[in-house]
Order: structure tokens, then C-alpha cells, then sequence
């Protein structure tokens, strides 16, 4: 009793604290760039972590096993890495720009484990044989701090992609002669891919700091994605070598594991366009969100289909 | 990649750089470092085109990094032998080389795999071909033009081990063994080189650079040592790196996923496998069930022992359901000598000589009762089929005339070992009974006392030589992926008089790099004497 209360109150408060951050960044990044919202909502999101960690903890002990059986707490827990790779940089670096993306993140993820469409599932529940095993916690917390990581990332390079065709977009309307506009627009996206200033009297400070704005997103998003990177490589590997240790086969083409590897292969793909300069800025972003709907066809997509060895996650929507 | 550096044209050029790939530019610094005098200005111009990269080739010097000076690549020798037809060979295999080694081919034969697999997962695998002329009808092809004729000519209903896929698969690992020898090696060999640069203002043109005014370059070079840099210097210059781990790293990821894909093949053409359900008291040779998986798959002196299964059980949670299930196995060699004996359950399996058993399943197979103080009978168990995933097993004792058309009797239901449910000659619901409870029931005159339920275990069995490698190849995987997150950072400083002239770059860890560089230069101290400079 003691802990389903516990657990509700804990639910609500990260789900209410994390709301009214995003409304503070919102209106920071709409009005003026004021230190005291900015910072009351830096506390707020160090308060969401604290509040889902201590979700997950009263989850662990209550039910015996670790918190990560069934799609429920696996999506706290993808709320809980989205929180972490948050504040993780904060203390780094003071400001960053991943901030909104993983605030929002949070809270988008959070609202749907919470939401009434999966209430069925939010006891918890006992694990099946098959589980119980040491590797449960590090194959499937690695799979779920890659999918955050990954997420963020490719998150990063969407918004890239969208301020890079939104400038060439509207910079190539705002001429007059027509063939201007063409060359104009032509050597503007030459710019962006290549990131060289040129003291032209086309541009001006505000394109100053939005090309640079572009530069930060790229490697932001570049070193979050190949740390991500890392932990679905660790990921897919201990789930491959405890498949060995349970059934005798380290992979057997199951769904999930396929869709896995396919998540992998095209991260590969991003971090190898980097190495080519000319293939760097949209190219890449454009694979990274390549990347993105693929992680959610992994995540949710096979889940939907409820079949092979990983059917511990499906779920069906039922509106209660 | 590398930034080529861009050189100042009226001094000579201490050392030159050419790649594959070679970057053209360098991007700009941020301009927030002004300290003293002088203000770095955020302004650089591209200085070369891009070259075309598949001729150049870096041909280097020895295999310790040394100093280097001016250093021309030599051209590429064509060996002037006699036989023409090992020319031939050659300048043929430097072709297919510099073919396979292309990265934008690399890119397409990945997302060929990806494309590939997606389709493998959305067409239903291994079912009889009248399941895809269902499916994939010809007079309603999907997208206009795919029917089964597409499927099963290309193989896609065993994707997984259609020639298409793997041929893509080694196609891949050619790419891969050509890329880490032409351009990952060389990269290496280059980077492993430390040189000095002697003019401030080739440094004041790196990514980062910026001016200490009084500061002398040893304090530098020890505060440096001191952050975990290797530092070298030479006079006035020094040179300093860090990381450059992350640099050996890929060449090691390439190393490791060709491990991987040759232990894989190993085992795929040389393991056996095979799974069994055998019922508890019951044995059976390893060698009857274990099958082979490929051509190079030879049966070893393992697969004469025999194994007993001597008990099954189940474990249960408090709700009723299952918790775990566990077989004691007694495994007896030829000469029916008892060589191991364990418990295996989930998640822990027997091995034993290259032969792993793992417990996957279970069953019931039969049900001992007592009928009317007779027995006791065993009467078979047969699972039912229901939705959904939970087992439910039956049995039935007949009542009366058994050779009757109309054969009447009492039916029992079990879902696991726990407990038996049953039914009467109607088929209404009697009570239930726990096996070794002793208690008996009557049912419409007869007396039933449930004895023992005797479960089956089911196992799978396998051996597989190329666990090993692929093992290996696993750790090594996950060790240089992390290892190449690193990023490889190198610093050069001049002393310029009482100033010194810091620079430097980094592959990777662009965003954090100058705010490194600014904690590690606020640490330099500040020498107000003249005299300090000279002793240092």
C-alpha cells in the first residue's frame, strides 16, 4: 500500500515538475534570455531526475527484480536516461543546447508511460524464467540509455536540417533579380556545407550566430550519436551473448535483434559520413533522422507485433 | 579526418601532410580569447581544392615516429621485374583495392544489408512456398510489381541465408579488409608522427590558438604533463598529444567485426544442433539428437554419452505461476560411467566437451493414479491448444465399456505440476487434487487418488566451434568502440620572446576543446620579472 502511493506520488511529481520546465524553456527561448528562469528550470529537471530515480529504486525493491520487465518500466526508465543525459552536460558545461530536446523528451516519454493508454501494465509484475538472469540489467539499461542517446541526436539533427532549409529557403525568396537568387541560394548552401564566412554585405551578424548555431547542433549531435553509439554496440552484444548463455544461440534473426542491428548499421553509416568533409552538415543530419524513425520502428514497431523471443514488451491499447 | 594545415607560403614549409581524404580548410575559432594584446581574428579561407583522393597514396617513411622534415611522398614505383604477368596481378589488385576501398561504396553495401534485413523481417520466413503464392498473389502484386516469383527466385523467404544477403555480407567484409589496409593504416603512421612547428604564425592559424603574453613554455609543458598530455620539447617549440588512442581504435573495430563475421561463419557451417523432450526416468544419446548444421561439421567422442534425466521440477511463485524450472541431468559415457551430474535450469546449462545443454522447455507427459486402491496406472498427458500462451494439459480415464462408441469418463486438466482439476463423466467440474496429497476423490462412483504427475523436460542441445572467436570478437568490439570515442587533441606552442603561442586541434571532441584549452591556459602562470624568463 505504503508503495503504490509512494509510487503514484513520485509519478505526479516528476510528470508536474518536468511540465512547468518546459514552459520555462519555452518562454525563454520565445522572450528575452532572463538567467533566473533558466536556472530555476535547470533545478527543476535535477529534481525530475532525482523524482524518477526514486521511482525506479521503490520499483527494484517492492517487486524483487530490477526495474525493466515489461514496456512500462521501460519507458520510465527511457524518461529516467533522458533526464540523465540532461544533467549529465550541465555540469560540464554550464549551458547547452541540448537542454530543450531532452526536457521535452522527457516529458513526452513520461506522459505517455503515465498516460491511460498502457494503465493495465503499470503493476508490477513477477519475471518469467527466462529473465531472471544477471544480463537483464546490463543488455536491456545499455539498450535503453542508447535509445536516449540516439534519440537526442538525431533529434539535434532534425532541428539542423529544418534551420538549414528554413535560411535557404528564405533567403533564396528575398531576391529580386532571378539569377541572383539561383547563384545566391546555390553559394549560401555551398556555405552552409562548407562553414566558411565570407565578407559579403549579404550577411549579416543574425546569420552570423545562426550559421554557428548550425555548427553546434552538428557537433552536439555528433557526439552525443557516437555515444549512443557505444552503448548500443555494448547493448546488442551482451544481449547476444546471453541469448548464448540461455538458448544456444548468440543470434537467431529475431525481429527486435534484426531491427537492433539495422539501428546500428545506420548509425555506422552517419558516423562514416562524418569522416568525408563534404558529406558533413546536412547529408549526415539527413541520416541521423534516418536514424530517428528507425529507432521507433525498433522501440515500438516490433513491440506492436508481439512475436519472437523479445515478446516480454508488446502491449495493446486499450482506452479505459 | 585530418585537417590539412594551412602553411604560411613565404617561409619553408617544416613538414607536409598529404592524405586521402584530405580536408581543405579549417574552421573558425571562436572569438572570446582575447588575452593581452592580441585578439585572434575569427576569419579563415579555404586554401586548396579538394583533390582527387584515390591517386594519392602516403607512402612513409620507417615505423618509429621521428622528427620529420621536409617530406615529398615518393612516387609509386612499378616494379620493372621481367614478368609481366605479375605487373598485371599487381596493377590489377591495387585497382580492386582502391575499388573496394571506397567509402561511398562501403555506404551503399551497408544500407544494401540494412534494406535487406528490413525486408527480411517483414516477409514471413521459412513457410512452404503455397504459403507465398497465398500471400504474395501475382494477380495483386504489392507495389505493381512484387509477387511471390520475386520472393522465392531471390530467396528472400530464408533471408537470412539467401545468396543474395550473404554475398552482400562478404562483399562487405571485403570493403572492410580494404579500407583498414589502404587508408586506416597509413592515417595511423601519419598521426603517430610529432613534428614542431617554428612559426607563430602557422600556430596562430590552427582551430584554437591564442597568445600567453608573459609566460614561459616550460610551465606550459608541465602543466600539460600534468593535464595528461605527452609532452615533447625541442628550444623554444613544443609539441604535445593527447589520445591518440582513439585514433589505433577503428582500425581495431574493423578487426573485430571481420572476427565476428569469420567466427559466424565458422559456425554455421561446422556446429551441430538439435532439442528434445524427455520425459523425467527417461535417456537418450547425444548423438541421436544432435544434427549437423553444415559441410564442415564432425561429430567428436562426446556425442556417444548418454543422458539421464533423473528428476524434473518447477519452482512457483506465490500467485501460482511459474518461477523456474530445473532438470537433473546425469550425463554417462560409453562405458556407462557417470561423468557429470547437474541441475540445469534457465539461464544455466550444462556443458560439457563442447556439448551445451540448455533447459527451454517443459512438458507434462503423464499422470500416475491410483484407481480404486488399483494401480498405479499412468495415463498419457496430451497438451491442448488455447489462446494465448499459457499451457494447459490434459488426460482422460475412461469409465465403463471402453470399446463403446460413446466411451464416458472422468477428464483431468492440468496447467503445471502444481495441481489437477477434474471433471465427471458429464464433463462438471468434480475438484481438485494435488499429486502426492493422498487425499482420493469420488467421482460418480469410482476412486481416484492422484499419485504423481511426472513432467517432461524439454532441452536443447549444441556445439559450436565458432564461439570462441566470436566471443573474442564480441570483447574486442566493445573495448575499441569505446576506445575510439576518445578524441585525439595536439597542441604546439612557440616561444615568441616573453610570449608564447599556443595552438591546437582535435578530431572529435570539438565543442568542449577550447573550453579545455582556456582551463588548462589559465593555469600557466604569469612572470612579471624579466629575469624569471631566463632561468626558466
Amino acid at each position: 500500500m505504503i508503495f503504490s502511493t509512494l509510487e503514484h506520488i513520485l509519478t505526479h511529481i516528476s510528470f508536474s515538475i518536468v511540465s512547468i520546465v518546459i514552459t520555462l524553456h519555452f518562454i525563454t527561448l520565445l522572450g528575452n534570455e532572463t538567467i533566473k528562469p533558466y536556472d530555476s528550470s535547470e533545478k527543476g529537471m535535477i529534481a525530475t531526475f532525482l523524482c524518477l530515480t526514486g521511482l525506479l529504486m521503490t520499483r527494484w525493491i517492492y517487486s524483487g527484480h530490477f526495474p525493466l520487465s515489461d514496456l512500462y518500466e521501460s519507458l520510465i526508465f527511457l524518461s529516467w536516461s533522458f533526464s540523465l543525459i540532461h544533467i549529465v552536460p550541465y555540469f560540464k558545461i554550464r549551458k547547452n543546447d541540448l537542454t530543450t530536446i531532452t526536457a521535452s523528451s522527457t516529458i513526452f516519454t513520461q506522459g505517455f508511460a503515465t498516460s491511460g493508454l498502457l494503465n493495465e501494465i503499470h503493476k508490477p509484475t513477477i519475471l518469467v524464467p527466462a529473465l531472471q538472469s544477471e544480463w537483464l540489467i546490463m543488455h536491456v539499461s545499455m539498450m535503453i540509455l542508447s535509445y536516449a542517446a540516439l534519440l537526442c541526436g538525431s533529434l539535434l539533427s532534425v532541428a539542423l536540417l529544418v534551420i538549414t532549409f528554413r535560411k535557404i529557403f528564405y533567403s533564396s525568396k528575398s531576391n529580386n533579380l532571378l539569377n541572383e537568387s539561383f547563384s545566391f541560394g546555390e553559394i549560401q548552401y555551398k556555405n552552409e556545407r562548407n562553414k566558411i564566412f565570407q565578407k559579403t554585405s549579404f550577411f549579416s551578424d543574425k546569420n552570423y550566430y545562426k550559421a554557428q548555431f548550425i555548427q553546434q547542433l552538428d557537433y552536439w549531435s555528433y557526439r552525443v550519436i557516437s555515444l549512443g553509439f557505444i552503448f548500443l554496440t555494448i547493448g546488442i552484444l551482451s544481449g547476444a551473448v546471453w541469448a548464448n548463455e540461455a538458448w544456444g544461440s548468440y543470434w537467431s534473426w529475431d525481429p527486435k535483434e534484426t531491427w537492433a542491428f539495422i539501428t546500428w548499421i545506420v548509425f555506422a553509416i552517419y558516423l562514416h559520413t562524418r569522416t568525408k568533409k563534404n558529406l558533413q552538415g546536412a547529408n549526415s543530419a539527413i541520416v541521423a533522422t534516418l536514424g530517428f524513425l528507425i529507432i521507433w520502428i525498433c522501440y515500438f514497431g516490433v513491440n506492436l507485433l508481439g512475436i519472437g523471443l523479445h515478446s516480454y514488451g508488446s502491449f495493446t491499447l486499450t482506452y479505459s | 579526418m585530418e585537417t590539412l594545415l594551412t602553411l604560411n607560403p613565404l617561409k619553408p614549409q617544416p613538414h607536409f601532410f598529404k592524405y586521402p581524404n584530405s580536408r581543405t580548410y579549417t574552421p573558425v575559432t571562436n572569438n572570446n580569447n582575447c588575452r593581452g594584446l592580441f585578439c585572434p581574428v575569427s576569419c579563415k579561407l579555404s586554401s586548396q581544392p579538394s583533390k582527387d583522393t584515390t591517386k594519392n597514396k602516403v607512402v612513409v617513411p620507417g615505423a618509429a615516429p621521428s622528427l620529420s622534415e621536409d617530406n615529398e611522398p615518393p612516387a609509386v614505383v612499378e616494379s620493372r621485374s621481367k614478368n609481366t604477368a605479375g605487373v598485371v596481378v599487381r596493377r590489377l589488385s591495387k585497382r580492386v583495392l582502391s575499388f573496394l576501398a571506397n567509402l561511398p561504396l562501403a555506404l551503399g553495401e551497408m544500407f544494401t544489408i540494412a534494406g535487406l534485413m528490413a525486408l527480411g523481417t517483414a516477409i514471413d520466413q521459412g513457410e512452404k512456398p503455397e504459403y507465398y503464392f497465398q500471400k504474395y498473389p501475382e494477380d495483386n502484386p504489392i507495389l505493381g510489381f512484387f509477387t511471390w516469383r520475386w520472393i522465392l527466385t531471390l530467396g528472400f523467404d530464408h533471408m537470412f541465408s539467401s545468396p543474395v544477403f550473404l554475398g552482400t555480407l562478404v562483399l562487405l567484409a571485403a570493403s572492410l579488409m580494404a579500407c583498414t589496409y589502404t587508408t586506416q593504416i597509413p592515417m595511423v603512421k601519419v598521426a603517430r608522427r610529432w613534428s614542431f612547428l617554428h612559426s607563430a604564425n602557422t600556430i596562430r592559424k590552427l582551430e584554437f590558438s591564442d597568445s600567453l603574453p608573459k609566460a614561459s613554455i616550460q610551465d606550459l609543458g608541465v602543466i600539460l604533463s600534468g593535464s595528461g598530455y605527452e609532452v615533447f620539447l625541442k628550444g623554444p617549440s613544443l609539441y604535445a598529444f593527447k589520445g591518440l588512442a582513439g585514433r589505433f581504435a577503428p582500425i581495431g573495430v574493423h578487426i573485430a567485426l571481420l572476427l565476428i563475421m569469420g567466427g559466424g561463419t565458422y559456425s554455421a557451417i561446422g556446429s551441430f544442433k538439435g532439442s528434445v523432450t524427455v520425459p523425467q526416468g527417461l535417456n537418450f544419446v547425444m548423438g541421436d539428437v544432435l544434427g549437423p548444421n553444415g559441410f564442415l561439421s564432425t561429430p567428436t567422442e562426446a556425442f556417444n554419452t548418454e543422458v539421464h534425466v533423473n528428476r524434473f521440477y518447477m519452482d512457483y511463485y506465490d500467485s501460482g505461476e511459474v518461477s523456474q524450472f530445473h532438470t537433473d541431468l546425469s550425463l554417462f559415457d560409453i562405458d556407462g560411467k557417470e561423468v557429470m551430474r547437474k541441475t540445469i535450469s534457465v539461464n544455466d546449462p550444462l556443458r560439457y566437451e563442447g556439448v551445451t545443454i540448455y533447459q527451454t522447455d517443459w512438458s507434462i507427459s503423464a499422470l500416475q493414479i491410483l484407481k480404486d486402491d488399483e494401480g498405479p496406472y499412468n495415463l498419457a498427458v496430451a497438451p491442448l491448444t488455447v489462446n494465448g500462451d499459457k499451457k494447459l494439459y490434459g488426460s482422460f480415464l475412461p469409465v465403463g465399456n471402453a470399446d463403446s462408441t460413446n466411451v464416458k469418463g472422468i477428464s483431468m486438466l492440468l496447467r503445471d505440476l502444481q495441481s489437477v482439476v477434474l471433471y465427471d463423466e458429464e464433463g462438471k467440474f468434480a475438484g481438485v487434487r494435488r499429486p502426492n496429497s493422498k487425499l482420493p476423490i469420488e467421482i460418480n462412483g469410482t476412486k481416484i487418488e492422484i499419485v504423481d504427475a511426472i513432467g517432461s523436460s524439454g532441452l536443447d542441445m549444441k556445439t559450436d566451434p565458432g564461439v570462441p572467436i566470436v566471443y573474442a570478437g564480441f570483447g574486442a568490439l566493445m573495448l575499441t568502440t569505446c576506445i575510439s570515442y576518445l578524441s585525439h587533441t595536439q597542441i604546439w606552442a612557440l616561444q615568441d620572446g616573453t610570449t608564447v603561442v599556443v595552438g591546437g586541434k582535435t578530431n572529435r571532441a570539438k565543442i568542449e576543446f577550447p573550453d579545455e584549452m582556456n582551463r588548462v591556459l589559465d593555469r600557466v602562470p604569469e612572470i612579471n620579472e624579466p629575469s624569471d624568463v631566463i632561468c626558466g
